[in-house]
């Protein structure tokens, strides 16, 4: 089943992070889409709940250096 | 021990604590240095400044080739380790403290600006005093159900949206509408979530609740509008593209001719294009984030930009010039008595759903029956001697457009209508009934004729006050350079009777609906035009303009919908600043532009002049950034 999540990312320091973070969340398993909005901090994940653990989100963000809190 | 509550400081602060500590090394290995001439201890501290400061940079530099994005942080990330491979131990650290103090301030600032609209989300309340089986239960706002009934005291937040069914109130509408007087409230009217009940206890039946309310739908929708990309951002996205690479081949090149690897790891560190990307959205969102909390919507960067080049503001006359509350004035009758022409009137506008229609059926339903010409009228209209007449179905009835109305009651035709459908049916218009309808509209009041069987019995003049607020508004517009023209279906004589009393620069009268476009069109070929109208009637010419401005939005979504900005209240005063706030915005991104292009043409000047060094650039380079912030950040407080 698809399922949509969103989280807020407060620290993104310029644009090109919030791409950076987006093809890294594109990259886990069972993420179909995700939008990352410098602007506004604002993250907007849809996956596959039968393959994405949506704990790992918050995961993937942090390896990329932000501090991610929920929306 | 439990370490839990030291992670979570560390989490929460972690940009601090790695800047700091970063400093920190860089001030004691530098002092060390330069008491010892730069031996191996100073060398061994700085190294570890830069490895505490760049591990993040490094980390996220490192996703940022993997993704083959090459962002700031991979130039930051070579810069440093270039700087240790040639020794240059002390810049290599000041590059990475620089870069992480500046990214630190940076994301502080960009938390202030995305937090604007959070004062808004808190002011809708948690909790809701709903009626439920015979008892008043508190529930969390979100589980309250469409239909249910919500108690409100004075002095507490409206939970919910919903219709006032007991009680009135006085209720201050400012987190949705911006307005800042209270708006009296009583049975049947609506009342929207996150407003604040000021007088009286009032009960409301839910009509929505939890994320399903207007102001959580002005609030996506103003988070959708700061997340849409202006065309300045997408042209800046497009040039940053190419202009990293380009940097990192720069500095190649710069390699190859000099042999100087201090200057080309410079021009890495200068080329960052760090506030020319972030200049536009910062300016963008902040300025949507203060139009939110002022009660207008703008839809988004693109408009925004290109409402800051409005030069011609086209406003429609009735419902936003004046109050759209249309009242018969005064009633003639030619070979009739007035009373009589009303009702013939009112027969055949019954079912017209037209403003001057409703306005005349109105005004004969209240106007006493009795009073004249030995109650022939009273008696003609329900027999019944009831103090309100009820008013007879015309048998028959045809809307003619933008001219009036022609019906058919007890096998008479009566017309009403304008001088055009006069003409168009060769209807004669005595001379007397022309005067009069000359004298009316002089005042700026709309007059129309009433036929029976092809003879003139009377005129209906109808009257809309102006806002009080249209001069002012109008002055304001002008004061900023703004051409303004007012846009009616009225006749050229009312048309400029109106004009002349508003002080608007021009006019364009008689026209029909689908005019209105067309004029439209015609104004946008020398001018960026702005439309000021309802949203609804008015869609086709909004969505014609440069920049379509819908009153009164905060319950009609699709006014919101078709428009560019909608103020949410019903409040002509938010036009010049919208209009204002879009040139600032305008000018604020171009500053934003310009001091960016100009911060690194005077640096690369610099460093080909080799006045400028990695560690001075890089500090330059994060002022900039920041200053770029802090100006657009201006725009937040902009009134």
């Amino acid at each position: 089943m698809s399922d949509t999540t969103q989280l807020r990312v407060m620290d993104f320091d310029c644009p090109s992070c919030a791409s950076t973070v987006e093809r890294a969340l594109g990259n886990v398993e069972g993420v179909e889409d995700v939008e990352v909005h410098y602007s506004t901090g604002r993250v907007e994940i849809h996956y596959d709940d039968s393959l994405a653990d949506p704990n790992t989100f918050e995961q993937t963000i942090e390896n990329q250096g932000y501090t991610p809190q929920p929306a | 021990m439990n370490t839990q509550p030291i992670k979570r400081y560390y989490r929460k602060h972690r940009q601090a604590v790695i800047a700091g500590s970063s400093g920190l090394l860089y001030g004691g290995g530098w002092s060390l240095g330069y008491l010892t001439g730069f031996d191996t201890a100073s060398a061994a501290i700085l190294i570890l400044a830069a490895i505490v400061g760049g591990y993040d940079i490094a980390k996220t530099a490192y996703h940022e080739v993997k993704s083959q994005t090459l962002g700031i942080k991979t130039l930051v990330t070579i810069a440093a380790i270039g700087a240790i491979g040639i020794g240059a131990y002390w810049e290599a650290a000041a590059v990475v403290f620089l870069f992480s103090l500046g990214s630190y301030l940076e994301g502080r600032t960009m938390r202030k600006t995305r937090n604007a609209l959070e004062e808004l989300l808190e002011m809708t309340p948690d909790t809701a005093t709903v009626r439920r089986d015979g008892n008043l239960q508190e529930v969390p706002a979100c589980e309250v159900e469409d239909g249910e009934i919500v108690v409100v005291k004075p002095g507490e937040k409206i939970p919910v949206d919903g219709d006032v069914v007991e009680g009135e109130s006085a209720v201050n509408q400012a987190p949705v509408t911006g307005e800042s007087a209270p708006v009296h409230k009583a049975d049947g009217d609506e009342v929207y979530a996150g407003t604040i009940n000021q007088e009286g206890a009032i009960e409301i039946e839910t009509t929505g609740a939890g994320s399903d309310t207007t102001l959580q739908r002005i609030i996506r929708r103003v988070e959708e509008a700061q997340e849409a990309q202006s065309p300045t951002e997408s042209l800046i996205d497009r040039f940053a593209k190419y202009y990293t690479p380009g940097v990192i081949a720069l500095s190649i090149g710069a390699f190859a001719v000099t042999q100087d690897a201090m200057l080309s790891l410079t021009l890495l560190v200068i080329g960052c294009p760090g506030a020319l990307v972030i200049g536009p959205p910062v300016s963008i969102v902040s300025a949507i984030g203060n139009a939110a909390r002022s009660g207008v919507l703008m839809k988004g960067g693109e408009h925004l930009e290109r409402a800051g080049k409005i030069d011609l503001v086209a406003v429609d006359k009735t419902g936003t010039l004046t109050k759209g509350e249309t009242t018969v004035a005064d009633v003639e009758g030619f070979g009739t008595n007035a009373r009589e022409a009303l009702e013939l009137a009112a027969i055949a506008e019954k079912k017209s759903e037209h403003h001057l229609g409703d306005a005349i059926v109105a005004a004969a339903r209240d106007r006493p029956s009795a009073v004249t010409d030995g109650g022939t009228v009273a008696a003609e209209t329900d027999g019944t001697g009831d103090e309100t007449p009820s008013i007879p179905d015309p048998d028959d009835f045809d809307v003619v457009a933008g001219k009036g109305v022609v019906a058919y009651h007890d096998g008479r035709e009566i017309v009403v209508g304008n001088r055009s459908l006069l003409d168009e049916r060769d209807i004669a218009i005595p001379d007397d009934v022309a005067e009069y309808v000359r004298e009316r509209e002089e005042r700026g009041e709309t007059a129309v004729h009433v036929v029976l069987d092809g003879t003139v019995v009377g005129v209906v003049a109808m009257r809309d006050e102006l806002r009080e607020a249209a001069p002012g508004v109008v002055a304001q517009l002008q004061d900023a350079g703004i051409e303004t023209v007012m846009l009616t279906g009225d006749n050229e004589r009312v048309a400029a009777a109106v004009a002349a009393e508003v002080g608007i620069d021009d006019y364009r009268a008689e026209l029909l609906p689908e005019d209105k476009q067309a004029v439209i069109e015609e104004f946008r070929e020398d001018h960026v035009v702005a439309m000021v109208g309802d949203g609804i009637n008015d869609a086709p010419s909004l969505a014609t303009a440069d920049v379509g401005i819908a009153m009164g939005a905060a319950g009609t979504d699709t006014a919101i919908e078709t428009a560019d900005m909608a103020l949410m209240a019903d409040d002509l005063e938010r036009i010049p600043y919208a209009v204002t706030l879009s040139k600032a915005t305008r000018w604020n991104i171009y500053e934003n532009v310009g001091a960016a292009v100009l911060t690194v043409t005077v640096l690369l000047a610099g460093v080909l002049t080799s006045y400028v060094t990695l560690a001075a650039g890089m500090l330059v380079h994060e002022a900039s950034v920041l200053a770029v912030i802090l100006n657009g950040m201006r725009l937040l407080r902009y009134e």
